[in-house]
């Protein structure tokens, strides 16, 4: 069974561009999609618009960089900080090669860091790339596939 | 020395610093003296009361003074005691015939409980005539003002007091720094042997004396070679201790100063202090070759004479150094004129250099300034300047320095003589090792002593102690060239070098506050510049991918099948094209707002709000909007960039009430005493406080861009437009309910 990648991604655009490129890419996996950093957490917390979702985490966070309200970082900081979420993989994709930037996902705890290519061809290719390589090959740490609830 | 006083044991020159010349015990015997009680009873006498009037000293204490001048003399008297008021100073009372031919001047004082009569021997047996002294100071002081110099008025002096007094030598002279006495004026008969020009060692003249001097402005020694008269009892009765003679015009002198004006062949002396602002500023000293009388009249004409010429000669010099410190002031303040003319203080120093060497009549100055080191004119080298600011630094604490003989205190400086003989130096920092430094050259002196004064020294040092009871004999020319050392420093040049230094510790703080700000400035832009590039990089390349990424997928086969798709990407392109266009435009214009200069003026804010509505009222078509505007003020602030603001602030609360059927904007000022506080409130989408503090960031946007059109930039213009203004921007906000914007703007504009 295959577990859900979150895409995280504010800018429609942008999302509409990942969206398609994951679809090229033939993943079979489901795309959740948060449009800012406090819509994930309440994805990744099973709260607000998502409390009565399936519980477990998704196999990938592709996470913008950039977003309204609570940034990648914060996002990134929250799940690092969180015993049952620790462990999911994410990775950051932005339009930013600022050093701080790669600097602070790394200090973080990131698990990749992609910077969108401005080529469509080489953009869809690092999606594709990413998918697959997560949400394929990776072997996902075990209990990523269960959400247990905490007693 | 026959004419020591037997009170006193023979004594070496070392100790005349403690000779106790005010109570010597005795008088000079051309008169005689009685200290009386206040019923007028003889408490002492002096024991040439025999030689003066026949009459016993012994016999005379305890007696009526009646008994001892004779009843005619004191009914004379009598009046005269009774009549003055007799103080600290003698006084004349009368001329008395005491005896068959004996006439005397009587001068009275009263001290240490006693009434001292000093009955001075005159040829004349009339009064004391002070009419005749009125004409002559009322002449003097006619020509002293007349001239110019203060030499040309001690040269005066000394003839009218050569005149008066008829001695044989008159000289003025002026003590120096070190209190050496200076020969300025001399008159003088051809027999006397000149001193003009020549330089009396300041031992010549003790400590004590020097005291008595500003005391007691007159003294007359009538004959080198007098016997003194002692007091008897030797005591003062009422005291118990030696009569303190201080003031007493017949007080006997020093033996040492006795032979030493025999070994000067002067048997009579009389020197009349000059004060000037309190201070003991020379003396007219008279000499005569034999003895000579001076009459309490003349006496008291010569000192007027002195009051004069010190009253003149403070007044020139008071001249004289005001016009000395006001071309020094001219001087610094063009200096100070140029000192601010660039930003590199140091530059702007050695633009001044000319000045700063004319400031300090210098021959050479250098600026050592962050380890830079500056010259200019005749100075030391490099490194010996270096070593030099490295010996101040540890040795001088106090904000000038100054010496005219640098290598009596900084050895190695006997090397550089030529140009650094003297230094004036100051550091310009506390901290730091900033000094400026003037060099004077060497001026070599020729100075003309009367006598060696070296030698006495010597003498007083390593002689027997009987060798050394002789003051010195030679008063023979004796030259001495003086090295190493530069023409003195000014005092006003080291007043105004501090005062220059206050001023330039003044620019500097300015400077380094200018800097503070600078850097804060810097800071500041330099964070936007990083927020710029930032942008550049990510939000401008965002746009720019998405052009890319659409177009391409338009040019896919399986697409251009699909009108929707199609049509969708074209508008997304055309989306992304204007936002990069727009997002260009707004960083541009965030960089220019920082630059451009603000032309305040003041604003009437309603009218302003006004304008920004009707410029909206595209954006409001058919919505249905509210806008309830408060009494504004007028502040006074740049229209146009205060415009742009309330545009951005309104835009912002017509965007975010777009959701609502009915928008209501609210506009309201309040006077917060030193500020005006604006405040634009809507009741539109809000934001959560948690973030407010990302609201004027520089591309932060709390809304997803679908919802709200904008590049994030709005706000950051906003807040950076009121900083410049010196205000501050802040917001309140309810998610879902509302936001406020508040902005300030001080009513004393700091730009």
């Amino acid at each position: 069974m295959l577990k859900p990648i979150l895409l995280v991604e504010d800018n429609p655009h942008d999302l509409e561009l990942t969206l398609i490129a994951l679809e090229k890419s033939q993943l079979a996996n489901e795309v959740i999609i948060a449009r800012d950093g406090a819509e994930a957490l309440d994805y990744l917390f099973c709260r607000g618009d998502h409390a009565a979702r399936q519980v477990g985490n998704p196999t990938v966070v592709l996470l913008d960089l950039k977003l309204p309200k609570i940034d990648g970082l914060e996002v990134l900081k929250e799940i690092r900080g969180t015993a049952h979420l620790k462990s999911v993989p994410v990775v950051m994709l932005t339009s930013s090669k600022e050093e701080q930037d790669l600097l602070r996902s790394y200090e973080l705890g990131v698990n990749a860091y992609v910077v969108k290519p401005v080529d469509f061809e080489e953009f869809v290719r690092a999606i594709a790339d990413l998918g697959i390589f997560w949400a394929v090959l990776n072997e996902p740490p075990p209990g990523s596939h269960r959400y247990v609830k905490p007693q | 020395m026959s004419q020591a006083n037997p009170e006193h044991p023979p004594m070496d020159l070392s100790s005349c610093d403690k000779e106790p010349i005010r109570t010597p015990g005795s008088i000079q015997p051309h008169g005689f003296l009685l200290a009386l009680s206040p019923t007028l009873e003889v408490l002492q006498a002096s024991e040439n009361l025999e030689q003066m009037i026949g009459a016993d000293a012994a016999r005379a204490i305890g007696q009526p003074l009646e008994r001892v001048i004779g009843e005619q003399a004191s009914l004379q008297l009598r009046p005269e005691l009774d009549a003055a008021g007799i103080g600290q100073r003698p006084l004349y009372l009368c001329t008395l015939g005491i005896g068959p031919a004996r006439h005397f001047d009587v001068l009275a004082h009263r001290y240490d409980g006693l009434l001292i009569l000093e009955f001075e021997a005159v040829e004349r047996a009339s009064a004391a005539d002070f009419r005749h002294l009125h004409r002559q100071v009322g002449d003097f002081l006619l020509k002293v003002s007349d001239s110019a110099t203060a030499q040309a008025m001690c040269e005066l002096a000394a003839q009218e007091i050569r005149r008066v007094t008829g001695f044989g030598r008159v000289m003025v002279y002026k003590f120096d720094e070190e209190g050496h006495g200076h020969v300025l004026a001399e008159c003088r008969d051809d027999a006397y042997p000149s001193y003009l020009g020549q330089r009396f060692p300041a031992s010549d003249i003790p400590r004590q004396a020097r005291e008595l001097y500003m005391l007691n402005r007159i003294r007359l020694i009538q004959d080198a070679n007098y016997t003194p008269a002692r007091l008897a009892p030797p005591v003062n009765p009422v005291t118990g201790t030696a009569n303190d003679l201080s003031f007493a015009a017949l007080r006997s002198v020093s033996p040492i100063h006795l032979q030493y004006m025999r070994n000067m062949g002067t048997l009579a002396s009389m020197s009349v202090s000059l004060m000037v602002k309190g201070q003991l500023w020379g003396l007219i000293s008279c000499h005569h070759a034999t003895p000579c009388a001076v009459a309490f009249d003349k006496r008291t004409a010569c000192e007027q004479l002195g009051q004069i010429l010190a009253m003149c000669v403070e007044s020139r010099e008071d001249a004289s150094e005001l016009q000395f410190r006001l071309d020094v002031r001219r001087i610094m303040v063009s200096m100070l004129a140029g000192l601010t003319q660039s930003a590199d203080f140091i530059d702007n120093l050695s633009s001044v250099f000319p000045a700063l060497l004319q400031f300090a009549r210098a021959g050479g100055a250098a600026i050592l300034f962050d380890d830079r080191l500056l010259t200019y004119g005749d100075t030391p080298g490099e490194e010996a300047i270096r070593d030099l600011v490295g010996w101040l630094d540890l040795h001088c604490h106090g904000d000038v320095f100054h010496t005219d003989h640098l290598a009596a205190l900084y050895p190695p400086a006997a090397a550089m003589c030529g140009n650094a003989a003297g230094l004036l130096a100051m550091p310009v920092s506390r901290i730091h090792k900033h000094y400026l430094l003037w060099f004077r050259p060497e001026v070599v002196r020729t100075v003309e002593w009367a006598g060696n004064p070296h030698q006495k020294d010597a003498d007083g040092a390593n002689a027997a102690p009987m060798a050394q009871l002789s003051p010195r004999t030679s008063f023979a020319t004796w030259r001495e060239t003086i090295t190493g050392t530069s023409a003195p420093w000014h005092g006003g040049e080291i007043e105004l070098a501090s005062e220059f230094r206050t001023a330039l510790l003044g620019i500097a703080l300015e400077r380094a506050e200018q800097m503070a700000e600078l850097a804060e400035e810097l800071g500041r832009a330099n964070k936007e510049l990083e927020a710029f590039s930032y942008s550049v990089s990510h939000d401008l390349r965002a746009p720019l991918r998405h052009i890319v990424g659409f177009s391409d997928l338009l040019l896919e086969p399986a697409t251009s099948e699909n009108l929707e798709k199609r049509q969708r990407f074209l508008r997304n392109i055309k989306d992304s094209a204007r936002l990069a266009g727009k997002l260009v435009d707004d960083l541009l214009s965030f960089s220019q707002m920082g630059r451009a200069a603000l032309r305040p003026t003041l604003v009437q804010m309603g009218d302003l709000v006004r304008s920004c509505i009707d410029k909206l009222t595209l954006d409001v078509g058919q919505r249905q909007v509210e806008w309830d505007i408060g009494p504004l003020p007028a502040m006074r602030a740049d229209p146009t960039f205060v415009q742009l603001a309330l545009y951005n602030l309104l835009s912002n609360a017509l965007k975010f009430t777009s959701q609502k059927e009915r928008a209501v904007i609210t506009i309201r000022a309040s006077d917060e005493g030193a500020e005006w506080v604006l405040s634009i409130a809507d009741n539109g989408a809000g934001f959560n406080m948690d973030y407010v503090h990302k609201l004027f960031g520089v591309f932060q946007r709390l809304h997803r861009m679908e919802d709200f059109q904008g590049t994030g930039i709005g706000l950051a213009n906003v807040r950076r437009i009121i900083e410049r203004h010196g205000g501050r921007v802040w917001a309140t906000g309810v998610q879902g309910e509302g936001a406020t914007f508040y902005f300030s703007i001080p009513k004393e504009l700091h730009i």
